[in-house]
């Protein structure tokens, strides 16, 4: 009996340790996305678990297409836009704010942990900051492990 | 829906960049079981011509009807493919691209992580592009008009080139000059070039090019539309001066400011009124008018008291009395008995204490009268039929008269007392205004034309229907507060009862002196004290002030208070008189009781409640009651059928703009308004009514006044500073007030003579220099006085310019390092070390020395340091380096050994020699004798000589010989780095553009576009991209031209469709997208009940798309089923 559940320890541990967390990055055109652009041009090594779909603003992201990036098998989703003031829209990122904060209470309904969803600003001079974060959200994702939906 | 595309997948190496961290050919071959994907395939440079052809054969051989690349960012190459894509026919929005170099090779050094993650990213384009649409893009025209925002050589030079070509351009300049930067240097490198002699012809050329519009001290507000079609708004400041300015100078001569020249890098004075430098352009002077000086702004007739204390300071007496007088109807009166709203408001008052307001304009007008005699009234030329009758004598009326004989009118003043003057007559005693002076006063109105009628009563000798009955057009009945407030207390009706005002008047117009020996006086203002006063004068042997509150709460001004009690007034706090006992009708004495203070009331001030059992009986044989005065208006409506509304108060109701009663030609203002007020606030209604008067005489509307209102109380924080230029109140010197010297207590009791007596011209002149010149124009209209031209406009507003362009070019570039961060190199601490503008400044010709190199001591130096780097290449503040600063350092050190005998070091970490003769120029600095270390500089300090001379002494390492060393100078020179403009912040958030990590704009592409931004028609030019020098400048300005010309010429542009597009038949009309969309691009439309796009509006943000409930709304270009596409390709597998 022993024996048994230590080697499902065991097991539980060797799959952290092989576990690559699956990570959709939604990045805005003007800032995040020249952001990373701008990590790449300066050889700024990134988390290569994080997968970037670009759009034009951070405001274009749906909750529902964060939902269906987790349905999908992602492990954690990053959002990424303008700083407040310098969205190309105006006020995008405002509305972005908005419907994240709702979207991770509507999270815990889930069972998915709001800490799975990630909402950073970083603007087109801050390669460093995309090269951080992508680093630390996938070292924090790879810490809590696979994302396990109950599916009935 | 089942969907049969024929997709071709292109995997690019770009070289080995990508190649050497993805399994290129892995990743073709993964994209073969796409069944969709009919081509896939590497090629060593898709970009390369080979390459883009590879992709038009394909299409038309295959016929391939989707083509995604795999290589650099869609931001590099985007376009490129496109254009591909079009040029075989095959639409250009049915192409997508994969990141998988900056996004992918760059950034990952695992070759499988990288493999796996490349497979995914070109999966998810594959399936995304299935879902694409074909589009066409949208046309827009190009308005040929250009913004250029910075006037500096890259502005300017920008401007001229897009000039030539005949278009419009609208040049933007903060400051009064255009030249920027460039203008203060003394010499260019490496050619040793006068820099005033290549920039000033071009910046003349600006002035004389038709097509180019300067607008100097103008910021850009606002910028909305796209490219071709930005709508602009621009803010112009008032320059005060208008355009027929000949720029002789006699303004700067009489202005009696002094503040430190931002051009001069606040090395050198200028005046107020000023221009930047002697070639400046516009060739206009400019008056430095930042915040309106407070006390002006205080002051209900707007007397410009910064104005004449500035003239006081500089011993000009006279124009200071006649600037005083030309505002000021009753300025001696003013000089003496104002309660001076000026002086509370006085910024230096936060320091220390208020400038002495008062006894300088008093001192200023006895100068006058000292030395020049009496004013003489002025002619007036213009003529007015219509008569005005003026109700009252005092303050108000005699200020209402004024104004309007001054236009003309045939005015008459109505007097109910034998003397002229109301209140200032009689209740104001003559140990404070002396009658002779109010004759004065007074005398001079009559020069003017006005007729008085004494003893004439309202009510009593003529009514308000008699005056209107002979032809009186307008009337302003001014008849002031003169009833006094009862105490309501039993014992009021004794003898030996009297009111202030009664007791007061009867003193003033010679009737009685008489009063008793012990004389209480009931009240806390300053009538309470007049009378006070005044009884100790008539005879009195004890006089006591009774006083509900405390000394803090009590309105009389402080001053009077410390004179009254010096002259032997005992003034009792929280004391109240609750019965006035007396003894065969005559009053024998108060029974009073003690007070304490509650709550705040109403007005702010604590509340007095009575102590209970705390009543005790006092000995007085007079109590004047001077609690209060209200206005008598019995006399105004009893025989008139002329009814003039009043309030609960017994003042009478006006509209408090324009002063009108409920009788529309009858105006009125003053204490019968305001209730007991003060001198000040009833001239400033007097001459609001006067304004008023003669508008309604003239049928204009009673609207857009020209009289002042005093502004509400100005915020003062930490580090409020009085101007721009000035220390903050903490750094400002202290400086006592200067006090007025008095009549010795004792003696002055006792008579009616003056109590003040004035200021010296000296004391004056002295306490005149503790202004601060708040705002730095102080209004003293001398520049105004000598302009020949009269091009000094005072009234000139601010100018709201909205312009229509179809292309910006940013040319703001650069401030430099502030040096005084680095605190080891003692700059702003120590004398002579200087910044690197600081020395140019020195150097020019009409800098602060001439253009000689001279020490603070004016001697010559005998060594110069110059240190490199300063805030460059140091991680600690800016990581780049400046590019500029080693080749002017090597400029600075010719220019000192031309121009002195010193021996000159240069400090420096790397010498940088990189363009065209610069090499060759850094040659030949060193052969000219330069001795040049190499190593940072530790430190700069101060050290003594053994006689006691000061000198500089430099620690660093010479890195090349290894060895530490001391270097003793006389003079350092800092080669400051160059940073940012500070408008930097702003104007990227204007105009939506980004900036790399150092701060400056970022370019499109850092070696294929370093002129232009990612924001469509928005350009860059000169230092606002990054340091660099002049001719570096003037090329980048000419080519961001180039590209302006070439989008002018095209006279249209394609923009991406990318908008959002709402499919009728699933609109709801919920109108959540309505309020959603920043530029209010969605209209609801009533008959259908749903709402549409408005595509010229849209912006294509997609932040409707993402929130319509419905699904109705789609983002073309980047739809629902396209991101989902790309989502399930990013995860598959």
């Amino acid at each position: 009996m022993e024996t048994q559940e230590k080697t499902i320890e065991q097991k539980a541990v060797q799959a952290k340790e092989k576990f690559e967390p699956r990570i959709v990055g939604f990045l805005c055109n003007w800032c995040a996305y020249s952001g990373a652009d701008l990590a790449g041009v300066s050889r700024l090594q990134s988390s290569p678990n994080i997968r970037i779909i670009r759009t034009m603003c951070s405001g274009r992201v749906d909750p529902a297409m964060i939902l269906r990036a987790f349905e999908l098998g992602a492990d954690g989703v990053l959002i990424a836009g303008c700083h407040f003031g310098d969205c190309h829209y105006l006020e995008g990122n405002f509305k972005t704010m908005r419907r994240i904060e709702l979207l991770k209470m509507v999270l815990k309904r889930f069972g998915i942990d709001e800490k799975r969803l990630r909402l950073e600003w970083i603007s087109a001079s801050e390669a460093e900051k995309y090269a951080r974060v992508s680093f630390e959200f996938t070292e924090q994702i790879r810490e809590m492990g696979p994302l396990q939906l109950q599916t009935n | 829906m089942e969907k049969h595309e024929k997709i071709g997948v292109y995997i690019c190496h770009c070289g080995v960049n990508i190649s050497q961290t993805v399994r290129v050919e892995e990743v073709a071959e993964a994209l073969k079981s796409n069944p969709e994907v009919v081509v896939s395939t590497t090629y060593k440079f898709m970009c390369s011509d080979p390459g883009q052809k590879m992709v038009e054969e394909d299409i038309q051989k295959h016929g391939l009807t989707r083509v995604v690349v795999a290589a650099c960012s869609p931001h590099m190459h985007e376009l490129t493919f496109r254009n591909a894509c079009e040029r075989a026919g095959l639409n250009r929005y049915l192409f997508q691209m994969a990141n998988i170099r900056e996004h992918c090779a760059w950034v990952h050094s695992d070759v499988d992580a990288a493999t796996a993650k490349a497979k995914a990213l070109v999966n998810a384009a594959a399936r995304r592009v299935a879902w694409q649409e074909p589009l066409q893009p949208m046309k827009a025209k190009i308005n040929p008009g250009t913004l250029v925002v910075g006037g500096g050589i890259a502005g300017i030079q920008a401007a001229l080139e897009i000039a030539e070509s005949g278009n419009k351009v609208y040049l933007v300049e903060k400051e009064s000059t255009i030249g920027g930067q460039m203008a203060k240097f003394d010499k260019t490198f490496p050619t040793l070039d006068c820099s005033a002699c290549i920039l000033t012809p071009k910046m003349v050329s600006v002035s004389h090019r038709k097509n180019i519009e300067t607008l100097t001290l103008s910021e850009v507000e606002e910028v909305s539309g796209f490219v071709g079609n930005f709508k602009v708004r621009i803010r112009k400041k008032a320059r005060y001066v208008h355009d027929n300015c000949t720029s002789c100078g006699e303004c700067a001569k009489v202005c009696p400011v002094r503040v430190p020249n931002w051009f001069d890098e606040f090395t050198q004075q200028r005046t107020a009124i000023h221009k930047a430098f002697p070639q400046a352009v516009p060739n206009t002077y400019v008056i430095d008018r930042q915040d309106k000086p407070p006390c002006t702004e205080a002051c209900p007739i707007r007397q410009e008291a910064a104005g004449y204390v500035a003239l006081i300071k500089q011993g000009r007496f006279h124009e200071a009395a006649q600037l005083i007088h030309k505002r000021n109807p009753l300025p001696i009166v003013c000089g003496r008995v104002c309660y001076h709203p000026c002086e509370t408001e006085c910024n230096r008052g936060y320091v220390d204490e208020p400038v002495a307001i008062q006894h300088l304009k008093r001192f200023a007008l006895d100068w006058e009268m000292k030395h020049n005699g009496r004013f003489e009234p002025p002619k007036i030329d213009k003529k007015r039929k219509e008569k005005v009758a003026v109700i009252g004598s005092g303050p108000a009326g005699l200020t209402c008269a004024h104004d309007l004989a001054l236009n003309g009118y045939p005015v008459t003043v109505f007097e109910q007392h034998s003397v002229l003057g109301g209140m200032l007559a009689v209740g104001i005693p003559e140990y404070r205004l002396p009658k002779k002076l109010l004759e004065m006063e007074i005398e001079y109105m009559k020069g003017m034309g006005i007729k008085f009628k004494t003893n004439s009563k309202l009510g009593a000798d003529f009514t308000l229907e008699s005056l209107l009955k002979q032809d009186f057009k307008a009337i302003f009945v001014a008849i002031g507060a003169h009833k006094g407030v009862k105490l309501y207390v039993p014992g009021e009706d004794l003898e030996g009862v009297i009111s202030g005002v009664d007791f007061l008047r009867r003193v003033n117009l010679g009737i009685s002196r008489e009063i008793g020996r012990h004389v209480a006086v009931i009240g806390g203002g300053n009538t309470a004290i007049d009378a006070a006063r005044t009884a100790l004068r008539c005879g009195a042997e004890k006089v006591a002030i009774l006083y509900r509150r405390t000394r803090q709460e009590m309105p009389a001004s402080p001053e009077e208070i410390a004179d009254a009690e010096a002259e032997g007034v005992h003034i009792a706090y929280l004391t109240a008189p609750t019965e006035i006992s007396g003894k065969n009708g005559k009053v024998t004495g108060l029974r009073c009781t003690r007070m304490k203070l509650g709550e705040p009331d109403s007005s702010g001030r604590r509340r007095p409640i009575p102590i209970p059992n705390s009543e005790h009986e006092l000995e007085f044989d007079t109590v004047i009651a001077a609690i209060s005065q209200s206005p008598d208006i019995a006399c105004l409506n009893g025989k008139s059928t002329v009814h003039l509304d009043s309030t609960k108060w017994d003042t009478l109701q006006v509209n408090p703009e324009t002063l009108q009663t409920n009788v529309p030609n009858i105006f009125s203002a003053g204490d019968v308004v305001l209730g007991p007020s003060t001198i000040i606030a009833s001239m400033g209604g007097g001459r609001r009514a006067a304004e008023s008067i003669d508008k309604f005489l003239n049928n204009q509307p009673l609207k857009d006044y020209k009289t002042h209102v005093v502004r509400p109380e100005i915020f003062r924080g930490e580090s409020f500073r009085p101007h721009s230029y000035a220390p903050t109140y903490k750094e400002t010197p202290r400086a006592p007030r200067t006090h007025a010297p008095k009549l010795d207590p004792q003696q002055r009791a006792a008579i009616f003579a003056e109590v003040e007596l004035g200021y010296s011209e000296e004391q004056a002149m002295r306490e005149a220099a503790r202004c601060l010149s708040c705002g730095v124009c102080v209004e003293c209209h001398e520049c105004e006085r000598v302009c020949e031209p009269k091009a000094v406009d005072y009234s000139m507003p601010d100018e709201i310019r909205e312009v229509e362009v179809g292309q910006v070019i940013i040319a703001t570039g650069y401030d430099i390092f502030d040096a005084s961060k680095m605190f080891q190199y003692g700059y702003g601490k120590l004398k002579n070390v200087y910044s690197s503008l600081e020395f140019e400044r020195m150097l020019s010709s009409t800098g602060p020395t001439g253009g000689k190199v001279l020490l603070e001591n004016g001697k010559e130096p005998r060594a110069v340091g110059i240190i490199h780097c300063v805030g460059s290449r140091d991680a600690n503040f800016n990581r780049y380096c400046s590019r500029v600063c080693c080749m002017y350092a090597m400029k600075f050190a010719h220019l000192v050994k031309d121009r002195t005998s010193a021996e000159v070091y240069q400090f420096y970490i790397d010498m940088r020699a990189y363009g065209k003769g610069y090499e060759e120029f850094y040659s030949r600095i060193l052969e000219e004798g330069v001795n040049v270390i190499r190593g940072k500089v530790a430190e700069v300090v101060e050290k003594k000589t053994p006689d006691g001379d000061k000198f500089l002494n430099i620690r660093c390492e010479d890195t090349l010989i290894g060895k530490f060393r001391e270097i003793p100078l006389d003079m350092v020179i800092l080669c400051n780095g160059l940073q940012p403009n500070k408008t930097a912040d702003k104007i990227a958030r204007q105009f939506g553009l980004s900036r790399s990590p150092d701060g400056f704009f970022l370019e499109r592409h850092p070696k294929l576009d370093p002129f232009s931004t990612v924001s469509e028609g928005i350009y860059l030019a000169g230092c606002a991209q990054g340091p660099k020098d002049i001719p570096d400048t003037v090329s980048q300005a000419s080519a961001a031209a180039g590209r302006a010309l070439a989008m002018i010429s095209k006279a249209e542009v394609d923009l991406d469709p990318i908008r959002a597009w709402i499919d009728e038949r699933y609109c709801s009309g919920c109108r959540i997208c309505n309020n959603l969309c920043p530029y209010h691009a969605i209209d609801f439309i009533e008959e259908k009940k749903i709402s549409l796009v408005n595509d010229a509006l849209c912006k294509g943000c997609g932040t409707c798309v993402a929130a319509c409930p419905a699904g109705a709304i789609t983002g073309k270009g980047f739809s629902d089923r396209q991101i989902y596409a790309e989502l399930e390709g990013i995860l598959a597998g």
